[in-house]
C-alpha cells in the first residue's frame, strides 16, 4: 500500500516559513499533481517528501508509517529530477540499474530489472552510451526508467518537463501518463505549468505562497474556482475579470455595462457590494461562432482589437466596460481588427468574486 | 544521544583546521611571542626576555630594513603590473591562433612547472657575466662587452624582473585566456555592429568582462609573492651590496645568518602583514568584480 | 576600392606583426629551458669555453655523474630524488583527503562566516615560506622532527590544504547537487553517494588539484632549505645548492639535476593541464 498523507507540513527556512502547515492525503494510485507559481513550496514540500528537506513540523507517512526523520534511501519513492541527475560517469545500462546494485540485488535480477525497464520505455538501443551522448528527450527517459528499475512505492516528479522544448513536452507529458496507467504507482508530480497540471492529474493541488488554495480534479478547478487566483491560474487563456458593484439583480460594471447576476450567485450577493466578475474567454462569443448551451444570454456589441487565429479558433481580444477581455471564435472567419462584432455572453456560466476577499461566491 | 554532534560540515573541515593550526598558527603564534624577545638562536635564555616593541622600533628606524622594505613593494609593484599587461598581451594574441593553438598553450604552461629556485638558478647561468647566454651572445654578435648583470645593482634587479617575470606571467596569460574563451560571442558581434573600433571594443566589452579573470591570477599571484625569494636567493643573495635585498632575503640573513630570531620574526611579521594585504585587497576586488557581472553565487 | 585596399594591406601588416609577436613570446619561454637541457648534455669545458662555442657536442658525463653516486662533488642525487619523491607524493596524498573533505563542505553546505572561513584558510597559504620558517625551524627543532621526512611532510600538508580546498571547492560546485539527491534516494547513504557518484564525476579535477600540490611540494625550497639538513632527508630543490661551492659552480652538473626536477613535472602537467585551467577559474569566478 502506498498512499501519502501530509499532515500539518511546516518548512522554515532560518525564521521565514516556507511551507504553512499542509494536510493533503494522497491514495493509493493516485497521480497528484502540485502546481503553482514559483516560490509557492511545491516543491519544498516534494522534497520534504522524497527526504531531501527535514520537516520543521507535522508529519508526513508513506503507506502508512511515519517516515520524518528516515532517510530518502529508507523511504522507498523515486524521484524524477528537472535536471535529470544522471550519472555523467556510468552508461545508460549503469545508470538504470544504480539503484539496486547499491541494494545488492543479485546480478541477473538487475538486469532483467534494467531490461524490462528499458523496454517500457524504448531504450534498448541506448544501453551502453553515457548520458552526454543523449538527446534531451532521451535522458528524460533513462531518468524515468532509473526511478522505475527500483519499484518504489510513491514517483516523485520534480518540473521534469521544464527543460524539453515545447513539442517533446508534450509527447513526454503522453508517455508519462501511459506509464502511469501502465505500472499504477502514486505519483505525486510537481509543475508550474497549469496544462501539465489539467491533462496530467487525477487530482490537482494548487499552491500559493506555502498555502494549498484548492484541491480537486482537473475540472472542479476550471469549472469551480475558489477564488480569483484558481480562476486565473487555471486555464488558458485566464478567466476575464471584470471589476463591479451589485446593484439588485444585476451588476453594474465599472466601465459602464450592466450584467445580470448569474444564477450561481442569485441570493448570495448584497447591494452594493464590490466583485469581480469573471468570465472564460469560452463563454464569450460571436454570434454564430460558439457552443450555446443555454441559460441567461447577454448580447454585446464590442470592437475587436487584436486577433490570435489558431486553426479551429480564433482568440478575440476585445474591450468591454474599459477592460480588455478575451472572446473565443469557434469555426472562425477571418476578422479584422477594429470591427465591431455582436458578441454573445454565456451569464450562466459566469463567476462572481468578493471583491475584498477575492473568494468566489457561489451556491 | 547525550552529546551534541558537531555539524557535518564542521567536521569535514575540521582536519583542515587542525593541520593548519598545528603548522602555520601556532608557529606564528611563537613567532608573534619571539618577536617581543631578543631571542638569538645561540642564547637559548634570551627566548624568556622580554623586551616589548623593541624589535619593531629597532626594525621601523632602521635604514636598511625600509630600504628592503621600499624595494620589495617597488619590485612587486613592477613585477605584478608587467605580469599583467605582457599575459594580457599573450592571451590576447593567443586567442587569434588559429591553428595549433593547444601545443602553444601548453608550452606557456612551462614556466609555471619550474621551481622558483630553479628559474633563479637557470637565470643566474643565462646572465652569467662570463659564460651566460646572454653575454656570450652579445660578444659572438661583435659587442666587445661582459655586461656584468648580476653584479652591477641596476641590472641586477631587472635580471631579477626578468626572471620573476618569466616565471609567473604565464598564470595570468593562462586565466586570462580561459577568460577570453568564456566571453560571449553575442556583445562582441554586437559592439562591432554598433560601429566601434577594435580598440573601443577591447576596451568597453572584453575588458570589463575579463576583470573577474584578472583578479583570480593576482589573487592566486599574491597568495605566493614571497616566492621571489627563491629566485634572488640563488641568483644574487640580495648582492650586490644589498642592493637587490627584498625584505624575505633581509629577514632570512638576520635569522639563519646573523641567528637574531626575534629580530628577524619581527621582520617576518611585517612581511606577512604585507602578502595579507595583497590577498586580501585582490580578494576583494574579486569579489566586486564578480558581483558586478552577477556571477555570483 | 582603394580603402579596400588600404584595409587589406592593413590586415596583411597586422598578421605579420602578429606572428613574429607570438615567435619571439614562444622563443622567450623555451630558450631558457632548452639552454639548460642543452647544456645538460656538453661537457664542462665547453660550458667554459672562451670565447663561446655555438657548435654543441653531445656527453653523458654530467648524467654518469650524477647517478654515478660519489662522482662529481659526490652529490647524492638519487638520495634527493628518493626523499622529494616520499615527501611529495605522501604530502599530496593527505593534503587531498583533507583539502577535499574541506572542499566538500564549502560547496555543498550553507553555513554562517562560510566567506569568512575561506579567506581565512587562503591567508594562511599567503603567508611566506620564509618567515614560517623561522619558527618553524625552532618549533620543529624542539620537538625533534627537524630534518626528518615526517616534518617536511607535515608542513606540505598544511601549505597545500588551502588551494586544495579552493580547487575541489570549484569541482565539487560544478555537479549539481541533484546528483548526490538522486544517489541518496536510489539507496546511498551520504558517504556512498559521495564516493559512488560525485568523486567519480569530480575524478579528473581532484586529480588536477593533486597535481598541483604534488608540484608546489617538489618544487618548495624557502621552507625545506632551512627543515632538512642531511642526506636523508634534503629534497631536490635544496640539493640543487650542492653544486655551489664558495666561487665555483657545476654548470653542468646542476643542469643534469634540474632537467631530472624539471621532468616529472612537466610529464604530470601535461596530463591535466586541462582540467588545471577549468578548476582554477570555475573556484574563482562562482565563487
Amino acid at each position: 500500500m502506498s498512499q501519502v498523507t501530509l499532515s500539518n507540513v511546516v518548512k522554515y527556512y532560518g525564521k521565514s516559513r516556507a511551507v504553512h502547515g499542509i494536510g493533503l492525503d494522497i491514495a493509493d494510485g493516485e497521480f497528484v499533481v502540485l502546481v503553482g507559481p514559483s516560490g509557492c513550496g511545491k516543491s519544498t514540500t516534494l522534497r520534504m517528501i522524497a527526504g531531501l528537506e527535514a520537516i520543521s513540523d507535522g508529519e508526513v507517512r508513506i503507506g502508512g508509517r511515519v517516515v520524518n526523520d528516515l532517510p530518502p534511501r529508507e523511504r522507498n519513492i523515486s524521484m524524477v529530477f528537472q535536471n535529470y541527475a544522471l550519472y555523467p560517469h556510468m552508461t545508460v545500462r549503469e545508470n538504470l540499474g544504480f539503484s539496486l546494485k547499491v541494494a545488492k540485488v543479485d546480478e541477473a535480477a538487475i538486469v532483467r530489472a534494467v531490461d524490462e525497464a528499458a523496454g517500457i520505455l524504448g531504450l534498448a538501443e541506448l544501453m551502453d552510451r553515457k548520458p552526454a551522448e543523449l538527446s534531451g528527450g532521451q535522458r528524460q527517459r533513462v531518468a524515468m526508467g532509473r526511478a522505475i528499475v527500483r519499484q518504489p512505492d510513491v514517483f516523485l516528479f520534480d518540473e521534469p518537463l521544464s527543460n524539453l522544448d515545447a513539442k517533446l513536452r508534450t509527447q513526454m507529458r503522453v508517455e508519462i501518463k501511459k506509464l502511469h496507467q501502465r505500472v499504477g504507482n502514486t505519483i505525486i508530480y510537481v509543475t508550474h505549468d497549469q496544462v501539465e497540471a489539467m491533462t496530467l492529474a487525477d487530482r490537482i493541488v494548487l499552491m500559493q505562497d506555502g498555502h494549498i488554495v484548492q484541491v480537486g480534479t482537473p475540472l472542479e478547478l476550471f469549472n469551480t474556482p475558489v477564488n480569483t487566483f484558481v480562476a486565473t491560474f487555471i486555464g488558458s487563456p485566464p478567466m476575464n475579470l471584470i471589476d463591479g458593484v451589485v446593484d439588485g439583480e444585476t451588476i453594474a460594471l465599472d466601465g459602464g455595462l450592466t450584467v445580470p447576476v448569474p444564477l450561481q450567485a442569485q441570493g448570495r450577493v448584497q447591494d452594493g457590494q464590490m466583485v469581480h466578475f469573471g468570465f472564460r474567454a469560452d463563454n464569450l462569443m460571436p454570434e454564430g461562432h460558439g457552443v450555446f448551451e443555454g441559460g441567461a444570454v447577454a448580447t454585446l456589441e464590442l470592437p475587436v482589437i487584436l486577433t490570435e487565429p489558431l486553426g479551429t479558433e480564433t482568440v478575440l481580444f476585445t474591450e468591454m466596460a474599459g477592460t480588455e477581455v478575451q472572446a473565443k471564435m469557434l469555426n472562425p472567419r477571418p476578422v479584422r481588427p477594429g470591427e465591431t462584432l455582436k458578441f454573445q455572453l454565456m451569464i450562466d456560466k459566469c463567476h462572481v468574486f468578493d471583491a475584498a476577499t477575492s473568494n468566489a461566491i457561489r451556491v | 544521544m547525550f552529546r551534541r554532534r558537531l555539524p557535518e560540515w564542521l567536521v569535514l573541515l575540521l582536519p583542515a583546521f587542525i593541520v593548519i593550526a598545528a603548522v602555520v598558527l601556532i608557529p606564528l603564534i611563537f613567532s608573534l611571542y619571539s618577536s617581543f624577545t631578543p631571542y638569538k638562536l645561540t642564547r637559548p635564555s634570551t627566548l624568556w626576555r622580554w623586551i616589548g616593541t623593541a624589535n619593531y622600533e629597532r626594525i621601523l628606524t632602521d635604514a636598511k630594513f625600509w630600504a628592503a622594505f621600499g624595494r620589495t613593494v617597488l619590485f612587486l609593484t613592477i613585477v605584478l603590473n608587467l605580469e599583467l599587461i605582457l599575459g594580457l598581451c599573450i592571451a590576447l594574441m593567443m586567442n587569434k591562433v588559429t591553428w595549433g593553438q593547444r601545443t602553444l598553450r601548453t608550452i606557456l604552461m612551462f614556466p609555471m612547472m619550474f621551481s622558483p629556485i630553479l628559474v633563479g638558478f637557470q637565470f643566474k647561468f643565462i646572465f652569467n657575466d662570463n659564460i651566460g647566454l646572454v653575454n656570450n651572445a652579445l660578444q659572438s654578435m661583435g659587442f666587445d662587452v661582459a655586461l656584468p648583470w648580476l653584479v652591477d645593482g641596476k641590472l641586477a634587479m631587472f635580471s631579477i624582473i626578468f626572471a620573476e617575470v618569466w616565471m609567473s606571467t604565464s598564470v595570468f596569460a593562462i586565466l586570462i585566456l580561459a577568460g577570453l574563451f568564456a566571453m560571449p560571442r553575442d556583445p562582441l558581434e554586437a559592439a562591432k555592429v554598433d560601429g566601434c573600433t577594435p580598440w573601443q571594443t577591447f576596451r568597453h566589452i572584453t575588458l570589463p568582462f575579463l576583470m573577474p579573470f584578472i583578479y583570480i591570477a593576482m589573487t592566486i599571484r599574491s597568495l605566493d609573492v614571497a616566492r621571489a625569494y627563491d629566485i634572488v636567493q640563488i641568483m644574487t643573495g640580495g648582492g650586490p651590496a644589498r642592493r637587490t635585498e627584498l625584505l624575505w632575503t633581509l629577514m632570512s640573513r638576520t635569522g639563519y645568518v646573523d641567528a637574531r630570531m626575534g629580530l628577524a620574526n619581527a621582520m617576518g611579521y611585517v612581511s606577512i602583514l604585507l602578502s595579507i594585504a595583497f590577498t586580501v585587497y585582490f580578494f576583494r576586488k574579486l569579489s566586486a568584480a564578480r558581483a558586478e557581472l552577477g556571477m555570483g553565487g | 576600392m582603394d580603402r579596400n585596399q588600404a584595409h587589406r594591406n592593413r590586415k596583411r601588416g597586422l598578421k605579420a606583426l602578429h606572428f613574429l609577436a607570438l615567435f619571439l613570446t614562444m622563443s622567450i619561454i623555451c630558450i631558457p629551458g632548452l639552454w639548460i637541457v642543452l647544456n645538460s648534455f656538453r661537457p664542462t669545458v665547453e660550458i667554459m669555453a672562451k670565447p663561446a662555442v655555438w657548435i654543441p657536442s653531445f656527453t653523458l658525463d654530467h648524467y654518469r655523474a650524477m647517478f654515478g653516486g660519489a662522482g662529481e662533488g659526490g652529490v647524492p642525487v638519487l638520495s634527493y630524488f628518493r626523499n622529494s619523491l616520499i615527501v611529495s607524493v605522501v604530502s599530496t596524498a593527505i593534503a587531498i583527503l583533507i583539502g577535499m573533505s574541506g572542499g566538500y563542505a564549502f560547496a555543498r553546505y550553507r553555513f554562517r562566516g562560510k566567506s569568512s572561513y575561506f579567506v581565512g584558510l587562503m591567508l594562511f597559504r599567503a603567508v611566506p615560506g620564509v618567515a614560517l620558517s623561522l619558527p618553524l625551524f625552532i618549533v620543529f627543532a624542539k620537538v625533534g622532527i627537524i630534518d626528518t621526512h615526517f616534518g617536511l611532510i607535515l608542513v606540505y600538508v598544511a601549505l597545500n590544504v588551502p588551494f586544495t580546498i579552493w580547487l575541489t571547492d570549484g569541482f565539487f560546485r560544478q555537479i549539481p547537487k541533484e546528483l548526490h539527491e538522486a544517489a541518496e534516494i536510489d539507496g546511498c547513504t551520504r558517504w556512498q553517494a559521495f564516493w559512488k557518484v560525485e568523486f567519480p564525476v569530480a575524478r579528473s579535477g581532484v586529480a588536477s588539484a593533486a597535481i598541483f600540490a604534488f608540484l608546489t611540494s617538489w618544487n618548495e625550497f624557502a621552507l625545506a632549505s632551512q627543515l632538512t639538513r642531511s642526506v636523508g632527508s634534503k629534497t631536490m630543490p635544496v640539493g640543487l645548492l650542492d653544486f655551489t661551492a664558495e666561487f665555483t659552480i657545476n654548470w653542468g652538473g646542476m643542469c643534469a639535476l634540474a632537467v631530472l626536477m624539471i621532468l616529472p613535472a612537466l610529464i604530470l602537467t601535461f596530463i591535466v593541464q586541462k582540467h588545471l585551467i577549468a578548476g582554477l577559474t570555475f573556484g574563482g569566478v562562482k565563487g
